[in-house]
């Protein structure tokens, strides 16, 4: 009964492990110049430019690409492994440093979200899936996996009906 | 009369005899009772090892903000020494920037590190390369995680257990020399050191020498009381020799090494050698040089007597006898001897890194998962999130700024205190914990247990309470007028603004930056009170506030923990993270037992809180909080809210970064009148930790349903920064509808001078 349980979990396990392998290779951000960190983006805040009289409508958000510095990428490679081992709190215990470094990465909130799936916990990957999205803005790439991982954590829930919206949202393709 | 004599003799043998066959009897039962108890108790002997306290490990890594100066800092802080890194683990040496470590073995959460060596270049402010000893690149590279406390039962025992293998040969050899020479001879008990101590005792004419074991010491400390009577020898005699029977010489040794007691700190006893060479000299006892461990031997003897401590003369001379003795035993060679009898006692400094308030923080959270006696006896290792840099920034900044405020305050007799307590608002990770003044002494943790009224802390809430009907943005104009109010006791409520003036229409950013009171409750009378309940519920208030209209003004009370968890949803876009002091716990033997995961809720939408938080960098920027400016790191982006009760018995100021939201109380323990605002008493705490602090400036990502628009700060019309001097930015919904400032041209003027050149043309033509 318990070998039963170990190997099923296993099974769903290394199951759920190659679709976030999957799911995240296409994740990674092939060329352009390394930045460090998202939060090192500029962010259009109290900029000293005047806006332009009349109203106009806001230009749309500088263009945002998120990724993972080379210290948050080697942890979630880590992570990775560790959820291949079936050491799922030590995954969760990599991921807790890697966004300690990057707490405003898109992407590292995307991972825990899967690891939270992984862990059966659908509600806590739906509520990292909401902090993705919204730390995404501008960024369709990020924002897409987050709604990705979103309506997977919803559809866990039996929620099928708002998976299906968050599926129409124009970044979702 | 002779065959009654000779029956008497009969029965008298017969009843001796039987009192003698009864006496053996005895004995025999009682020695077999001894040869169980001591069977049964040392086989499943189990050390009352407190579960041990350990801080976040600083992860390393490219472009991490830690320069040169504070690497070594840290490696201090860790008792890492400077000399050749290759002669063994927790040893650096440092080039310029360049650093050479050889890293101990550690256990983290997730892994056991074997010790290695690693090289670390650091610039002035930050890591630039990490490498390991075959020059390849290290992407993270952790320290070693700091020892903060460990949670022990009052006057109890703390000790760190050691294994046959964590015995350094030299200890091993040593403690026998000076304790028990012929340790490895005898069966427990040992005649001739018996007759030794006797003669010696006789000859000096007072007891100068102990004729125990090491068998009798352990089984003295172990199983009996210190009482010093025959039958209590014959007791302990006995004992040792069944427990040599049953046990080798090796678990004996190793045992008496763990048991012994090497002194006292405070409340704490001090046992084990382990333990010792932690509390002594801040290393591990594979890390001593052969003069700590001298001293340490040295200590058996009388740990009081030799507390190096208070009598470091003592401790010096007996350390050096122990020395003596070794190399006269040819264990060490007597260069070495001397060499080591002329340094220095080598303690660790005073103090440190005791952490009253934050490890009783930890244990309020253990104890909802275990019993105190598993926390105080069960050999946990706890895994917090302790960051002892910004445990010692805040210490640093309270002690400091309340020396002042009490220097200048009209009752220098009386003592302002003060908490603080610093998060991680992503995580809800507490990094620090001060609850008083006194901050190296336990007593009234204020962080934890002072409950006060919040003052303006509060009116971010009333104005995202606001901002959730979609009737109000931040641009929205507010009436600042005053208000009467008959309450349902009959009483009747007529708040007043702080500076007693009054400001008519105002925008809500600027009533908000400014806290206008009267703004603010006609605004928070229009939403109604429920809803104002309902939101600070939300962001995590964990019980309902009274429903009375001075709620809007902040008679709400809280602890600056509370004041925490319900900041950490403003910081972290609209989620609530819980508070987390513990990350896992793991068992004695470094097993799993149990992981606190970071968890996280949705409390208000992201759209509302990113036009509040705007809000929130304004205060910083032009409203009540603008002072803390000029001694902030420049272009550092900050926002918060200052808070001031009634007739300024407390002083608040809860505010955040990109990476910390610190909030901080100040006051006086009897509730006095302390005259000061937040703006005065708690500001300068928290601008004091957050600069010392290296931080993140705090830039949310603007929700692509929000637009930025500038407004004048004073009347609230659309602008541009060329037009008014005190234009301000908002975040309002997409195509929200402003009143535009009618006097502003195409190409703005600057100055007042062209403002009314321009007002002149235009009346002209």
């Amino acid at each position: 009964m318990v070998q039963d349980d170990h190997s099923l979990r296993r099974l769903a396990v290394a199951l759920t492990t190659a679709l976030i392998v999957a799911g995240c290779a296409t994740s990674r951000v092939a060329s352009g110049p390394p930045t460090s960190s998202p939060s090192a983006q500029p962010v259009p805040q109290a900029s000293p430019q005047p806006l332009p009289l009349p109203t106009a409508p806001t230009p749309p958000p500088a263009v945002r690409e998120n990724r993972l510095s080379p210290a948050t990428g080697s942890l979630v490679t880590q992570a990775r492994a560790q959820v291949a081992r079936g050491d799922l709190p030590a995954a969760s215990s990599t991921l807790d440093r890697a966004l300690r470094i990057e707490p405003n990465n898109p992407l590292l909130w995307i991972e825990l979200g899967k690891l939270r799936l992984v862990e059966s916990d659908a509600h806590q990957a739906e509520i990292c899936g909401r902090k993705a999205l919204a730390l995404a803005s501008g960024d369709r790439r990020s924002q897409s996996q987050a709604g990705r991982l979103l309506a997977d954590a919803l559809r866990a829930q039996q929620r099928n009906q708002e998976a299906r919206e968050v599926e129409k949202q124009p970044f979702m393709n | 009369m002779v065959r009654f004599k000779s029956t008497r003799r009969r029965a008298l043998l017969i009843i001796a005899g039987s009192a003698l066959g009864m006496l053996a009897a005895a004995t025999a039962m009682w020695v077999v009772y001894l040869d169980r108890l001591v069977t049964r108790e040392f086989q499943g002997r189990h050390w009352s090892v407190p579960a041990r306290v350990y801080a976040v490990p600083l992860d390393l890594y490219v472009g991490a903000p830690v320069g040169a100066d504070d690497l070594e800092e840290e490696l201090r802080r860790l008792h890492y020494r400077q000399g050749d890194p290759a002669a063994g683990p927790g040893v650096y040496r440092r080039q310029g920037g360049d650093f050479d470590v050889h890293a101990r073995r550690v256990r983290f959460v997730e892994e056991l590190r074997e010790s290695e060596l690693v090289s670390i270049r650091a610039g002035s402010d930050s890591i630039t390369d990490i490498r390991q000893a075959d020059d390849t690149e290290l992407p993270v590279f952790r320290l070693d995680p700091l020892l903060v406390g460990s949670v022990f039962p009052v006057h109890g025992e703390d000790r760190i257990v050691l294994s046959p293998a964590d015995v350094p040969p030299l200890l091993h050899a040593a403690i026998k020399l000076i304790e028990d020479r012929r340790f490895d001879q005898h069966h427990g008990v040992d005649p001739y050191g018996i007759l030794r101590a006797t003669w010696a005792n006789l000859r000096a004419g007072h007891v100068v020498q102990g004729g125990s074991t090491l068998t009798q010491q352990l089984v003295k400390n172990y199983f009996l009381t210190d009482e010093r009577t025959t039958r209590r020898k014959a007791t302990e005699a006995v004992m040792a020799l069944r427990l040599e029977a049953h046990f080798s010489k090796e678990e004996i040794l190793v045992a008496y090494l763990n048991e012994v007691y090497l002194g006292q700190d405070g409340e704490r006893a001090i046992h084990g050698f382990g333990l010792a060479s932690e509390y002594y000299f801040a290393q591990p006892l594979d890390e001593l040089d052969v003069g700590k461990l001298a001293l340490l031997i040295g200590l058996v003897k009388g740990p009081s007597y030799y507390d190096p401590h208070k009598h470091p003369e003592r401790a010096r001379a007996r350390r050096n006898l122990v020395l003596q003795v070794m190399a006269d035993a040819h264990l060490i060679d007597a260069a070495a001897a001397k060499r080591a009898a002329a340094t220095s006692l080598g303690l660790r400094p005073p103090g440190g890194s005791y952490v009253p308030a934050y490890l009783d923080l930890v244990r309020r959270h253990l104890r909802r998962d275990y019993a105190e006696a598993d926390l105080a006896a069960a050999g946990l290792a706890v895994y917090t999130s302790l960051d002892p840099r910004a445990q010692a920034a805040a210490e640093r900044s309270l002690t400091r700024h309340l020396s002042h405020l009490d220097a200048a305050s009209r009752l220098p007799a009386e003592h302002l205190e003060g908490a603080v307590i610093v998060a991680e608002p992503n995580s809800g990770d507490v990094v620090a914990v001060v609850g008083g003044r006194e901050v190296g002494a336990g007593g009234f943790n204020r962080a934890l247990d002072a409950r006060r009224p919040i003052g303006s802390l509060v009116k971010p809430a009333v104005y995202l309470a606001a901002l959730e009907t979609g009737r109000y943005n931040a641009a929205t104009m507010l009436e600042d007028a005053p208000i009467e109010l008959k309450l349902r006791d009959g009483s009747i409520w007529a708040p007043q603004n702080f500076t007693h003036e009054i400001y008519g229409q105002v925008p809500a950013a600027r009533a908000l930056a400014e806290s206008m009171n009267l703004a603010t409750v006609r605004m928070g009378l229009d939403i109604g009170l429920p809803r104002v309940a309902d939101t600070l519920q939300r962001l995590g208030l964990e019980t309902r506030p009274t429903l009375n209209p001075s709620l809007l003004l902040g008679t709400v009370e809280m602890t600056p923990l509370e004041v925490v968890q319900v900041y950490t949803s403003l910081a972290n876009g609209g989620f609530r993270a819980r508070l987390r002091a513990v990350r896992a716990v793991l068992d004695e033997r470094g097993q799993p037992l149990k992981s606190f995961k970071v968890q996280v809720e949705t409390a208000a939408a992201s759209t509302d809180i990113y036009a509040l938080d705007e809000m929130l960098t304004l205060v910083m920027t032009r409203g009540t909080g603008r002072g803390a400016a000029t001694r902030l790191p420049p272009g550092l982006i900050v926002a918060g809210k200052t808070g001031t009760s009634s007739d300024t018995r407390d002083s608040w100021f809860a505010g955040f970064t990109g990476s910390y939201l610190a909030v901080v109380w100040v006051g006086y323990d009897d509730n006095r009148v302390t005259g000061l605002t937040g703006a005065a008493g708690a500001l300068p705490v928290w601008v004091d930790t957050i600069a010392s602090l290296k931080s993140a400036s705090f830039q949310p990502v603007r929700p692509e349903l929000l637009e930025d628009r500038w407004i004048g700060f004073g009347d609230g019309l659309e602008t541009t920064p060329g037009c008014s001097e005190d234009a301000i930015v908002v975040a309002v919904p997409l195509g929200t509808v402003l009143p535009r400032k009618a006097a502003c041209g195409p190409s703005p003027s600057h100055t007042m001078i062209d403002k009314i050149k321009a007002w002149f043309k235009t009346t002209i033509h």
